[in-house]
């Protein structure tokens, strides 16, 4: 890929993975869904390509942030009891 | 996958007790879910009570022991969008036109989204990564609640939505990209980046 000469010149040479490959990874990883191979295939990777290495932990951060900072709202008092009420009602 | 289909009978006791014990315990999701769908109360909590009424009436096609959580997701967003959104006059509860005036007010430059540094999205707060989640489009904003919120793995996501793993994975890729040019966006806006 064009923003990283030297990953370019390692593919060549070493046979390692494409940015665009990394890039499909880099969802897998970010969501724990990613095999063993495929997680070395993605660090040995990263560990040479620094845009590929900053847009995960930017991935990372944003998954985090979502799941931690986003507000989570209360259940409300009545609603599991008016269900239930409905639920008997139509029984 | 013959096995999965089949009709079950339960007894009104069992049928409580599934009830009770495998689907109530996820209310807090689903009604979490409802709200980001709806954006309003009252609307998610029709949507939540819809739901539990609706999974209650099917009880016998659900096999005991798999996943609940996945089945109930799966049928409180088929029916938001076979019954509710059709009902509902969703667009006018949320400014929408506002939000993306803002998103929009300068072009966004979508070379510049890589900009965005870790720092400045962990210096953000929940109120601001709402707004940019919310602005999503709701295909987008599903998948992302779906699987950053909820931890659902994309097989059950494309049980879920009853699409393909490749189209989950595809739509997901999207929906983050879109969500990283609006974080990066209001970063800029608010004077975060530099």
């Amino acid at each position: 890929m064009a923003t990283n000469p030297l990953g370019w010149i390692k593919q060549k040479l070493f046979g390692q993975i494409s940015c665009q490959r990394c890039s499909e990874l880099m969802q897998l990883m970010t969501d724990g869904q990613a095999s063993a191979a495929e997680e070395k295939e993605f660090n040995k990777h990263i560990y040479d390509c620094l845009p590929c290495y900053e847009t995960y932990q930017l991935d990372k951060s944003i998954k985090e942030m979502l799941r931690t900072k986003l507000e989570k709202k209360q259940v409300p008092d009545d609603l599991i009891e008016s269900i239930r009420k409905k639920i008997r009602d139509t029984a | 996958m013959s096995v999965e289909k089949r009709k079950r009978n339960y007894s009104e006791m069992e049928k409580e007790r599934i009830f009770e014990r495998e689907f109530l315990p996820h209310i807090g999701s689903m009604y979490n879910f409802a709200y980001r769908l709806t954006f309003d109360e009252d609307d998610a909590k029709d949507l939540v009570q819809e739901t539990y009424l609706k999974a209650y009436r099917f009880l016998n096609s659900f096999q005991q022991g798999t996943n609940a959580k996945a089945w109930l997701f799966r049928i409180l967003k088929n029916s938001f969008i076979n019954d509710f959104r059709k009902k509902s006059k969703q667009p006018s509860k949320v400014d929408y036109q506002e939000v993306e005036a803002f998103y929009n007010s300068d072009s966004v430059d979508v070379s510049m989204t890589t900009d965005l540094r870790v720092e400045t999205v962990q210096h953000m707060i929940g109120d601001e990564i709402s707004t940019a989640l919310n602005a999503l489009a709701v295909d987008f904003r599903t998948v992302i609640i779906l699987c950053d919120l909820e931890g659902f793995t994309y097989e059950e996501m494309a049980k879920i939505l009853d699409i393909p793993i490749g189209t989950v994975r595809s739509r997901l890729h999207r929906a983050r990209n879109l969500l990283r040019e609006k974080l990066h966006t209001y970063a800029k806006s608010m004077g975060y980046n530099k």
